[in-house]
């Protein structure tokens, strides 16, 4: 018996499309999807048909993950969706410049410095107030279509 | 007036109380600030006895919110404060509460004298064990001279209201809490019943008969009209009282005969019961001729109001009607003991008059349609119900033989086909009698033919013919509704499944009224479907076949119905009554169940066919057909031996026709001539089809996986035949090694897996049923770590795609977990013991992907719930070495991690996102656990065995810091947490003494917020646990030991904070629930058990606390009240100081008296 197919066929480099069709009754809710061109997750599904005897189709709520808006469409159910590739990556950090910019250092020891502090002013608050202590931090960027953000932070070992 | 509790009013303040909570009332209605307007309210009913201040806000009030708060607050504290009143006290209350009701009982707002009069009937409640008999008479000469009429109709109305209330607040559903122990109230409904119900229902009686003639002869006025109808109300409300305290008839054979049932019917679903009050009632219920003195008051009452088509809603003719269906429910020893003549003649004098309310059944529903009133319609169906539960089909049948030349059932059918027209042709929201009464008659019909001795008391010719008729209408005219509908959108929200089961409700209702004309109906539904059928196969194309599609697939459900039961998780027989219709069919092609069996499952055989399959078979005709194959092959593949055997016997019984001869027929069919394993296989390879091409139709495809493939593995008798076949093995085939079942839902893919890993065990050699298993899951397991070991993993692992087949395998895994059984345990824990690097590995790297993660965690629960009792020292030792890594890598990604996110509902999806993870995490401990449970019994071989309870403790040291008390307010999450903890602590208490300082705290810290939870059985499992701890402590002191002494605990004590050790902790802690927090009555005895022991551990703490607490009291009486309680509670019922059995029921008894002596003036703070 072979399980040559169940290889996963991705190669190494196929960062350069951002995002891979899926079929749009497999994507469930918590899942990612592309709405209108934003990379979105899927907090709503519902199926409907048109007409009792017609195919069923998808209704998808979903909120961008970088704005927060609120999108829907909808999509026959075994038409393939845009699926966008979601990427997080965590990062120490090194230092909060003036300007809003953050400096990270990469897991091969250089640094990263085109990442800008969240907007909102209560998690930038919450990134500034525990390097000041002088913590140390991992801060998680989450990228997608060529965007990217900052997702999460966290204390190296640190507890509750 | 005298003896009225509370001091010398000092006006002023009398006043300035009236003025704030007028304010805070009005506020209130304004909804401005209304949480600080209940604390002004509140604090009315908490104060000291305000009841000097409610009378002066009931007495001069302007505004009747006020009024009515006042009297809540009068009834509050007198509940409260019973101990400290005097008799004088309580009876001086309870006389104003009535002489206030009778005085205003004019006057507007009745909601008020409403309020009134419910403190008065609850504070005599709660008096009603010490009054005497004199006291409670002289209360009772009052209310029963103002019920004569003596003092006009608005003292009667409100004399009348009272006892309505009384009645609702002695009967124990609708009473009102005391913080009384049950028993108080089951003496209190005692005594009601046994003295005082039928004095009320005559009283009642008396003053409809005074206020008749004036309502006849139209001189009434409104105030006695009012009386009249709520004395009517009264003696409904009486007749609904659940009579316990009576002697009934033995059931003799001669009322069996009679025709009344002598099995209870449970009519619940629409909140009847039968009524059985006992011989002491015959004479006013029965002998005296009042159930013919209220029939004809109502007819008469009917026909002079006839010109006025809303008089059925009028107040009067609905209480009188609730009446006469109460009436309708009499049962029991109220009846003479006569072979059930009187009841019988009790039943046909109702119906005589119930009748004009419904016949007949068209003129009245086209008057309803045009506007009239329903009500009588509906309450004649809710008499027609109550009649058929209390008497068998012909008995009911024959009911109405003496006043018309048909049965009753034949007026039931024409009632029923009225509804079903009215429900189907006016959907509108609005008119919903003809659901209403559809619901009623539908349940009419089951009670009648389900009745457990239908054989006895077969469904008359007449009747059956009644029910055919019907059948044909409703068939016909959901045919047509079927149509018509056929061109809307369906939409499949939540809703939807609420209404599927409504829907399955009802078809199975419809089905029972076809079975009991089965020799007609069946054949109708053949020529049905054959039509429909024909009709598709002559299209050329051209026309649009929806209609007929939609036709076909509501005739798919109903006949699904009527061939099979649903029988949810039973073995499925073929139904009785078409086993036992068809005496005379000789051969099985001509059997009609046969016929119609065929007819549909050669029909669905054509969506094999492409062409065929692309013009008319829709995704919901398949989801039908599928539903219809699932129920069928469940029932009519009948196991072999079962039904040889059966044949076996009937035939040397029996000739080989007559009925016994039509019924091995339809046992046997199905199976004849390798029909059956055809069948099977066509139940393959249309699976196969719906999953395949009927891409993305999630529901077509859930019904396939979980409903038609689950229900062939499910029975070893199809299984056997199933593994056999080619079909199966291209199915199996095509899970293991191709893509085309990778497009399923992950929810799907896990249900296939289940499904297709069971089937090994109906492999009956072991050696080809593990290969089997291997070939299914080999595939899948190999995949998954052969990229799990890949070298660029790190790169790839994050595309979506790569995301996406990683789920589909982690699914599959799950779903062939779950189907661990006995004979395939050894290979799939041979499966998941080569994944468990590989699931390691995949932790890592998809640590920020929380849906990789949590499916991790979901397969591992799973796996070790299905593997845990069959493991080996040396397996278990590796199985627990794994989920403990585990659990340190989740939580050595998940600690002190914030997610930040602008959008909130983000924010709380991670949020929730993280629950769900703990509860997995939660939930694998708990799996662990069931090893331990499992190791007490076989015998322990020690060798290498790791300990569970260390195992455990240390994987709760890991979840517990990753759950914050945010998380906690998570009911099912608390509970689980809550669950293991408590399991933990009774079982292994020894094992607490040896924790670290940190993981002690994080412990005792979550007893401490669990005792003070929300959900009383979190409260209940952390006493259970306190109670552990301290017994432990006190068995290991008691044995010269330290017991838990060397862990230290730092509790706010009076003076700052300081280190004491738990089991004083938890005494303080614990006095200070039961005694000022609001602590629930239902947990006394657990928080009895928990608290004996500490007791016992901190005799000199407790006895300083209670002098602390003595101290501190104010007022002398409550100092002395609270003294001898403290007291009591030690030293009563000769507790000692041990802790077997008898000694802790003695302290519970102690415990719940002193909550009860203490409750009232302590949990006011």
């Amino acid at each position: 018996m072979s399980d040559e197919e169940h290889h996963f066929e991705s190669k190494a480099d196929a960062g350069a499309s951002k995002t891979y069709p899926q079929q749009a009754g497999t994507i469930r809710k918590n899942g990612y999807i592309v709405i209108k061109g934003r990379p979105c997750k899927v907090v709503e599904v519902s199926t409907s048909k048109t007409g009792k005897h017609g195919h069923a189709k998808c209704h998808f709520v979903g909120i961008d993950i970088f704005t927060g808006k609120k999108l829907e469409d909808i999509v026959p159910s075994s038409h393939n969706c845009d699926v966008p590739h979601v990427n997080r990556v965590e990062y120490q950090l090194i230092d909060i410049s003036e300007d809003g910019f953050v400096s990270l250092l990469t897991e091969n020891g250089s640094t990263k410095d085109d990442t800008r502090l969240p907007t909102d002013e209560a998690l930038q608050a919450q990134i500034k107030s525990g390097y000041d202590e002088g913590k140390d931090i991992l801060l998680t960027v989450m990228s997608a279509m060529g965007e990217e953000q900052i997702c999460a932070v966290k204390e190296i070992g640190g507890k509750n | 007036m005298q003896g009225f509790p509370g001091g010398a009013p000092d006006p002023q303040q009398l006043q300035a109380t009236m003025l704030a909570i007028e304010q805070a009332c009005s506020l209130i209605q304004l909804h401005m600030n209304p949480s600080e307007a209940e604390m002004v309210i509140t604090s009315l009913r908490s104060s000291l006895m305000p009841y000097q201040a409610c009378r002066f806000i009931l007495e001069t009030s302007q505004m009747p919110n006020a009024r009515f708060q006042a009297a809540g607050a009068i009834g509050d504290a007198a509940v409260r404060e019973w101990g400290i009143l005097t008799d004088d006290n309580k009876r001086s209350l309870i006389i104003y509460c009535l002489n206030y009701v009778m005085e205003h009982a004019s006057s507007p707002d009745g909601y008020v004298q409403s309020k009134v009069s419910a403190v008065a009937a609850r504070l005599l409640k709660r008096g009603w064990v010490e009054f005497s008999d004199q006291e409670k008479a002289a209360i009772f000469f009052e209310v029963e001279q103002s019920i004569r009429g003596i003092h006009g109709p608005n003292r009667q109305f409100a004399a009348i209201n009272f006892l309505e209330t009384l009645v609702s607040e002695f009967s124990p559903s609708t009473a009102s809490a005391m913080s009384l122990p049950k028993e108080f109230h089951k003496q209190c409904e005692y005594s009601l019943e046994v003295q005082f119900l039928k004095d009320f229902y005559c009283w009642a009686q008396a003053a409809v008969f005074n206020t008749a003639d004036k309502i006849l002869n139209s001189t009434v006025t409104i105030p006695d009209e009012r009386a009249c109808s709520a004395a009517l109300r009264l003696m409904f409300q009486i007749l609904s009282w659940n009579f316990k305290h009576t002697v009934e008839h033995e059931s003799s054979d001669a009322k069996i005969n009679s025709g009344l049932r002598i099995d209870t019917i449970n009519l619940k679903k629409f909140e009847r019961s039968l009524v059985k009050p006992g011989s002491m009632w015959r004479e006013i219920l029965i002998s005296s001729g009042h159930p013919t003195w209220v029939l004809n008051f109502y007819t008469t009452l009917r026909q002079k109001y006839s010109y006025d088509t809303l008089w059925g809603d009028s107040p009067i003719a609905v209480s009188c009607r609730q009446l006469i269906v109460q009436l309708c429910s009499l049962a029991g020893s109220v009846f003479p003991n006569d072979n059930g003549d009187a009841q019988i003649k009790h039943l046909m004098l109702i119906l005589s008059a119930v009748v004009l309310w419904i016949e007949p059944p068209d003129v009245i529903a086209a008057s309803i349609r045009n506007g009239g009133s329903e009500s009588e319609f509906i309450d004649g169906c809710h008499a027609l119900l109550s009649m058929a539960s209390l008497t068998t089909g012909s008995l009911f049948d024959n009911l109405l033989k003496s006043i018309r030349p048909y049965g009753t059932v034949n007026l039931l059918s024409a009632l029923t086909s009225e509804a079903v027209k009215s429900v189907l042709n006016n959907q509108s929201e609005e008119e919903t009698w003809g659901i209403d009464s559809l619901d009623i008659l539908l349940e009419t019909w089951n009670v009648i033919l389900g009745d457990v001795d239908a054989d006895k008391s077969p469904i008359s010719v007449d009747g059956a013919l009644a029910a055919s008729s019907l059948f044909k209408i409703i068939v016909e005219s959901h045919l047509k509704a079927a149509a018509d509908s056929a061109f809307e959108d369906a939409d499949d929200t939540e809703y939807f499944h609420v209404s599927v089961s409504k829907r399955d409700e009802q078809l199975a209702l419809y089905a029972l009224i076809a079975r009991a004309a089965a020799d007609t109906t069946i054949p109708f539904l053949a020529q049905l479907f054959s039509e429909r059928f024909a009709r598709l196969n002559q299209r050329n194309g051209e026309s649009d076949p929806t209609q007929t599609l939609e036709e076909l697939y509501w005739l798919l459900l109903v006949t699904s119905h009527v061939l099979t039961d649903s029988g949810e998780g039973e073995t499925l027989l073929i139904p009785e009554a078409l086993q036992a219709g068809f005496p005379n069919v000789i051969e099985a092609a001509q059997h009609p169940v046969v016929t119609l069996s065929w007819s549909i499952i050669i029909f669905s055989r054509q969506c094999l066919d492409p062409g065929i399959r692309a013009k008319y078979f829709s995704p919901r005709l398949m989801e039908a057909v599928i539903w219809f194959l699932a129920r069928w092959v469940a029932t009519y593949l009948v196991p072999l031996d079962v039904s040889r055997g059966k044949v076996s016997r009937e035939i040397d019984s029996v000739g080989t026709n007559g009925p016994q001869h039509s019924r091995k027929l339809l046992n046997s069919f199905a199976w004849e001539n390798n029909q059956g394993e055809l069948v099977l296989d066509f139940v393959v390879l249309i699976s196969m089809l719906a999953l395949t091409i009927y891409q993305g139709e999630t529901e077509l495809q859930t019904l396939t996986c979980q409903k038609l493939l689950a229900t062939v593995v499910r029975r070893k008798h199809t299984c056997t035949y199933l593994v056999q076949l080619d079909s199966w093995r291209d199915l199996t085939r095509a899970f293991a090694s191709g893509r085309s079942l990778l497009s399923l839902s992950g929810r799907l893919q896990r249900s296939l897996a289940e499904t297709l890993a069971c089937a090994a065990s109906c492999i009956k050699d072991p050696e080809a049923s593990a290969q089997y298993l291997r070939d299914l899951m080999g595939p899948v397991a190999g995949c998954l770590v052969e990229n799990a070991s890949r070298s660029d993993l790190k790169s790839v692992a994050q595309q979506g795609d790569v995301v996406y087949m990683v789920c589909c395998l982690l699914e599959r895994l799950r779903g062939a977990a779950r189907a661990t059984q006995p004979r395939t345990q050894k290979v799939l824990f041979e499966m998941g013991r080569t994944v468990m690097n590989p699931l390691l590995t995949l932790l890592e790297v998809y640590k920020n992907h929380s849906s990789v993660v949590y499916m991790i965690l979901k397969f591992v629960v799973d796996f070790v719930d299905g593997q845990a009792v069959f493991l080996d020292a040396k397996e278990t030792s590796a199985l627990v070495n794994f989920c403990l890594r585990l659990l340190q890598i989740y939580s050595s990604h998940n600690i002190g991690k914030v997610m930040l996110s602008l959008s909130s509902s983000l924010r709380s999806e991670s949020q929730a996102e993280k629950y769900k993870d703990l509860r997995a995490l939660l939930r694998l401990l708990t799996n662990i656990c069931s090893k331990d449970l499992v190791g007490f019994l076989s015998d322990c071989d020690g060798e290498g065995s790791p300990d569970i309870a260390e195992v455990i403790y240390v994987g709760l040291d890991i979840v517990t810091p990753l759950i914050s008390l945010d998380l906690l307010k998570y009911p099912k999450l608390s509970r689980d947490y809550f669950v293991l903890m408590s399991h933990l602590l009774e079982v292994y208490p020894e094992k607490v003494a040896h924790l670290n300082r940190d993981a002690f705290t994080r412990i005792i810290g979550s007893l401490d917020f669990g005792l003070r939870n929300q959900d009383s059985d979190v409260v209940e499992r952390c006493l259970a646990a306190v109670n552990a701890l301290a017994s432990y402590h006190f068995k290991e002191r008691l044995g010269g030991r330290g017991g838990l002494n060397s862990q230290l605990m730092e509790s706010e004590g009076s003076n700052g904070k300081l280190q004491e050790s738990i089991s004083s902790h938890f005494l303080r802690l614990l006095l200070q629930i039961l005694l000022f927090e609001d602590f629930r009555l239902e947990l006394a005895g657990y928080a009895a058990d928990a608290l004996l022991p500490l007791l016992f551990c901190e005799q000199e703490l407790y006895q300083r606390l209670v002098h602390e607490l003595l101290e501190k009291q104010q007022n002398p009486t409550v100092k002395s009240r609270l003294a001898t309680a403290f007291h009591n509670l030690t030293s009563s019922n000769n507790l000692s100081s041990s802790l077997d059995r008898p000694n802790r029921q003695r302290f519970r008894k102690n415990l719940l008296s002193f909550l009860a002596d203490v409750s009232g003036f302590m949990q006011i703070k």
